[in-house]
């Protein structure tokens, strides 16, 4: 019955339903006498409605009455609508954004049986091996199909036109298998082109580069590029929503990583089983094989972690000792991610401060409803007082609401996918790109359409109880005409309004905590204009293995060539390399033994060519900077150190010279004098929030390590197109057929170093204006509302002698009082707020305490200079009330 | 005499046990077999058919009769046999309760 029903519910089956009754019905009524079988109209009628859906047909009723009463009011629904699809986009936006990061599974073949091996120990989970331990995997673990990837820089040129550098993925012959994808065009790669080191030049595009360099052309199958020099033939591309499986990123290319020593010339290889190579490059995902089951393959990788003899294990870089760690497998349905970390915290934590912005934003809706349900009070009564049910009223209310609530859901999605990609885009200034598929999910979809019903509930639920009450009696003092009534007091208006205030506060608090820590931490020296200093990495053909013979003199040559050269450039104040930027990690240490202890400490170390202190800013505050002496073979060892060294490890020894008695730590018994041939002062670098840590500076020739890559640091005088150009010209010049590294400022360095911090401070600030104009809204529409029902009152007044000024203050005393109530319960509010997320602001806030006086200053003078001029306007207009024109509008 | 509530769907399902009618018979039908008795308006009969079509009680097809008119042959199915075995015990419950009231003794009524 109840699909036949259902059936009923299409309009043609209905339509055909219906000729049958009155067919029947005339076939009957020839059979009759006339007048025997009553009315057929009410037969018919009566019949019809056996086949109905009276209750959803009232709601139809409802929504289309609904409707007709929005379009009625246009201001009101535009305003209500917008109002909502701000607070119900904002939150689908953020949950949009933590949906892509941390829910949405990878599109391969069955995501929820793929896992990713990962190495536990002290410090926590990594995910990174070496190519040795993942033939150790390959080979040992028989419940296991495995599979590695690792990132790639490229240098590739298409037609002999050098590319801008690209992306490329290094996979493993099985990796496009174990994922289960179907090329879109050409083939995907397998086990044969995975055999031979350096023996398979070819290559797969991904989806999206296909389209964009080749036009999507499948003749671009069989073309062949130039990858760091070397031909590579495109065999096929990757499926169009398969962005790899690294969350955040997306390779241009799919290379097998057998073709790693051709790819990246500058390193050594990677992919030989060489316990010298420690370079943890590849991440390895798995599947079960088909007669194996999790337990069992997690058992025999506890074998493999407690077996001595195999290679898995690391070796510490400095100390040479095997750690204690163990292989774990963990799921990979969606991916795996370093922005993770990164970001899911502030998200969530944004995701909150938008949930206020929805309730400001209902508020102020709700403030809008009650306006309008007073004035259609009048339509309630009629309604009741011409036999509607009291429930049919209430449920016409909750189908207004929802009628502004849906298309808000809808503008949200929309303004949701917007502001996504536009965020996105944000948080992907001075680093590689962050590429997310923002397109909104069913997840997304779903989110929005159950904030629009709440929401859509919640405002129903104010005019549904006013319509409840309005009764009988009540109808009796109403004017049905104008459709007013006279009520004294604020109402529930107001308290709205105080609402709005103290969520406003709560978020104005937050967004002033964010952005000044934002801006303690990326306070610098003025002298120093982060803008125009240039940063770009360097890796020429024999940095990857720096300890070959003649290869660091070599090195240095170039490098003393390139600065030279660069120096001589116009607009160019000083230039210098570094073994990192300031911000990155220089992964090197300096071993040093203090005098008395036998022990090698090892300290934070770093390689720095002359001029690198005054080309990024940090002064030198005694003795000298290195010098072309100190470059030179054989010159005496001399290293340059910061204050913190000097308090911390020498106290109060002279720091100069080698009279300290602090000795340089080699291998084995190797020892020689530290000699401090120079102080600077400690600077925000590497690490931001934490206080300077001892740090020691060598010159190139001098330095022990391995890797001779370095960064180039430029200062201009002004950054323009043409000295960029210059200096990109000039690197790519000593480093030909490799990829040339993003060159970026070191204000673009700091920027992303921040992001976390900035994104906070940028989304709560923007979050404050909204809240701040949706008060101002609020309140210039509750006092203007006030104004018009007190026109009488103050005409009366004004009538009887009371003064202009004396009206003012009549009103205005109103205003005031709703900010004195909002700020009353907005500063405790935002103090426990801050309280309850102490912990997630821990890692947000910088030199400064949830309780930050300061903020709570600023927030409180803003929303009350803001909401004071949105509450005046209109009382100023109450003072020029006429009293006859008053009077006579009642 | 208006049947009670519910007690009309019986009747349709009675009438019908003797074979398949068209909905003029089924009201002529109850009308004499109740001696007159019961004069159920067309208006509520009529729905009252479709209602147990809809529930799958009573079954219906376009016929044509002797007479050569067309009409809507309604049967009772399966089901519907089901239904007014049930509906008949009750039926019949509900008399024998209500007559045991009706002659019980009244001092027992409002104590």
């Amino acid at each position: 019955m109840f699909w036949r029903r259902l059936g009923y519910l299409m309009p043609w089956r209905r339509r055909a339903a219906e000729r049958e009754i009155d067919e029947e019905l005339r076939s009957l009524a020839a059979m009759a006498q006339p007048g025997e079988l009553g009315s057929l109209a009410i037969a018919a009628e009566n019949a019809r409605s056996e086949l109905g859906w009276t209750r959803l047909e009232q709601a139809g009723q409802d929504l289309r009455y609904a409707v007709r009463s929005a379009r009625r009011s246009p201001i009101f629904t535009a305003a209500a609508v917008v109002s909502l699809a701000i607070g119900i986009g904002v939150n689908a936006t953020l949950f949009s954004l933590i949906n892509t990061l941390l829910w949405k599974s990878l599109p391969v073949r069955s995501p929820d049986t793929l896992l990713v091996l990962g190495r536990q120990d002290q410090a926590g989970l990594t995910h990174g091996f070496t190519y040795g331990n993942f033939e150790t995997f390959r080979d040992r673990v028989a419940s296991l199909d495995v599979a590695g990837y690792g990132a790639a820089s490229l240098n590739v040129s298409v037609d002999g036109q050098l590319e801008p550098t690209l992306q490329g993925c290094l996979v493993t012959g099985n990796y496009f298998p174990l994922l289960g994808l179907a090329p879109a065009a050409g083939r995907l790669l397998g086990p044969d082109d995975d055999r031979v080191p350096s023996g398979h030049p070819v290559a797969v595009l991904s989806h999206d580069y296909w389209r964009r360099r080749f036009g999507g052309d499948a003749s671009a199958v069989g073309r062949v590029i130039a990858i760091s020099g070397q031909p590579f033939t495109i065999v096929g591309v990757a499926p169009r929503q398969f962005l790899g499986t690294e969350v955040g990123t997306a390779p241009h290319l799919f290379l097998p990583v057998m073709m790693q020593p051709v790819v990246t010339p500058m390193s050594v290889s990677l992919i030989e089983r060489n316990p010298g190579v420690t370079s943890t490059w590849l991440h390895v995902l798995a599947r079960t094989r088909a007669d194996a089951s999790i337990p069992r393959a997690q058992a025999q990788l506890d074998a493999l972690s407690r077996a001595p003899e195999t290679d898995w294990r690391l070796r510490d870089k400095f100390t040479g000792q095997v750690e204690d760690a163990r292989l774990v497998l963990g799921p990979a349905a969606t991916g795996l991610s370093s922005l993770r970390r990164q970001f899911s915290q502030p998200l969530f934590l944004l995701l909150g401060i938008a949930t206020i912005v929805l309730l400001i934003a209902c508020a102020n809706v709700g403030n809008l409803v009650l306006a309008r349900a007073a004035a259609r009070r009048g339509e309630f009564v009629l309604r009741l007082a011409l036999g509607a049910g009291r429930g049919r009223v209430i449920r016409q209310a909750f189908a207004e609401s929802l009628v502004l609530a849906l298309p808000a859901g809808v503008a949200a999605l929309a303004f949701a996918y917007w502001s996504a990609v536009a965020l996105v885009r944000y948080t992907a200034v001075g680093r590689e790109a962050i590429v997310l598929d923002v397109s909104p999910g069913w997840r997304v979809v779903a989110f929005a359409a159950v904030v629009s019903i709440v929401a859509g509930l919640v405002l129903g639920c104010v005019p549904a109880l006013r319509a409840a009450r309005s009764d009988g009696a009540g109808g009796a003092r109403l004017d049905l005409l104008r459709g007013r009534t006279v009520t004294q007091g604020g109402g529930p208006g107001q308290a709205l309004v105080v609402v709005q205030m103290a969520l406003s506060l709560v978020l104005l608090v937050g967004a002033s905590l964010f952005a000044r820590s934002l801006m303690k931490l990326s306070d610098h020296d003025p002298q120093v204009d982060r803008r125009r200093v240039l940063i770009v990495r360097i890796e020429p053909r024999g940095s990857g293995d720096r300890n070959a013979p003649g290869v660091a003199e070599q090195l240095d040559r170039t490098y003393r060539t390139l600065l030279a050269q660069i120096e001589a450039m116009p607009g160019v104040r000083s230039a210098s390399l570094a073994r990192s930027s300031p911000l990155g990690q220089t992964g090197f240490a300096y071993r040093m033994i203090r005098p008395g202890t036998g022990q090698t400490e090892l300290l934070s170390a770093s390689i720095v060519y002359p001029r690198y202190f005054a080309t990024i800013g940090v002064p030198i505050v005694a003795g000298r900077d290195f010098n072309e002496d100190d470059l030179r073979p054989g010159s005496p060892k001399a290293v340059i150190v910061n204050e913190a060294f000097v308090r911390t490890v020498l106290g109060r020894a002279a720091p100069l010279g080698i009279g300290h008695g602090v000795q340089e730590g080699g291998r084995g018994a190797e020892r020689a004098p530290m000699n401090i041939i120079g102080v600077v002062r400690d600077s925000r670098f590497p690490s931001l929030r934490e206080a300077p840590s001892p740090i020691v500076y060598q010159s190139f020739v001098q330095a022990r390590t391995g890797f001779g890559g370095m960064t180039l640091h430029v200062r201009l005088s002004d950054v323009s197109e043409a000295s960029v150009g210059r200096i990109r010209a000039a690197v790519q010049a000593v480093q030909p057929d490799v990829p040339m590294f993003q060159l970026h400022t070191l204000a673009e360095e700091v920027d992303a170093a921040l992001i976390r911090e900035r994104l906070v401070a940028t989304l709560s600030s923007v979050f404050g204006v909204v809240a701040l104009v949706l008060i101002c809204v609020g309140l210039y529409g509750l006092m203007a509302f006030s104004v018009a029902r007190r026109t009488t009152e103050i005409g009366v007044r004004v009538a009887l002698g009371a003064t202009p000024s004396a009206i003012r203050g009549l009103m205005a005393r109103q205003a005031l009082r709703v900010l004195l109530i909002g700020l009353a319960t907005g500063v405790p509010a935002a103090w426990i707020a801050g309280r309850l997320a102490s912990t997630q602001l821990a890692t947000l806030l910088f030199g400064l305490t949830p309780g930050d006086p300061v903020s709570f200053g600023l927030a409180t003078a803003l929303l009350a200079i803001v909401t004071l001029c949105a509450g005046i306007l209109p009382v100023l207009g109450a003072s020029r009330v006429d009293p006859i024109i008053a009077l006579r509008h009642e | 005499m208006e049947p009670l509530y519910g007690v009309l769907d019986l009747l349709v399902l009675q009438t019908l046990l003797f074979g398949p009618l068209h909905g003029y018979a089924i009201a002529s039908a109850i009308r004499s077999s109740s001696g007159e008795a019961l004069n159920i308006e067309f208006g509520s009969l009529y729905p009252a058919l479709k209602r147990l079509e809809l529930r799958g009680w009573i079954s219906a097809k376009w016929e044509t009769s002797e007479h050569n008119r067309r009409a809507r042959v309604y049967r009772l199915t399966p089901a519907g046999r089901r239904r007014l075995r049930a509906e008949t015990t009750e039926w019949s419950d509900f008399v024998r309760a209500v007559g045991r009231v009706l002659k019980s003794p009244p001092e027992e009524v409002g104590s």
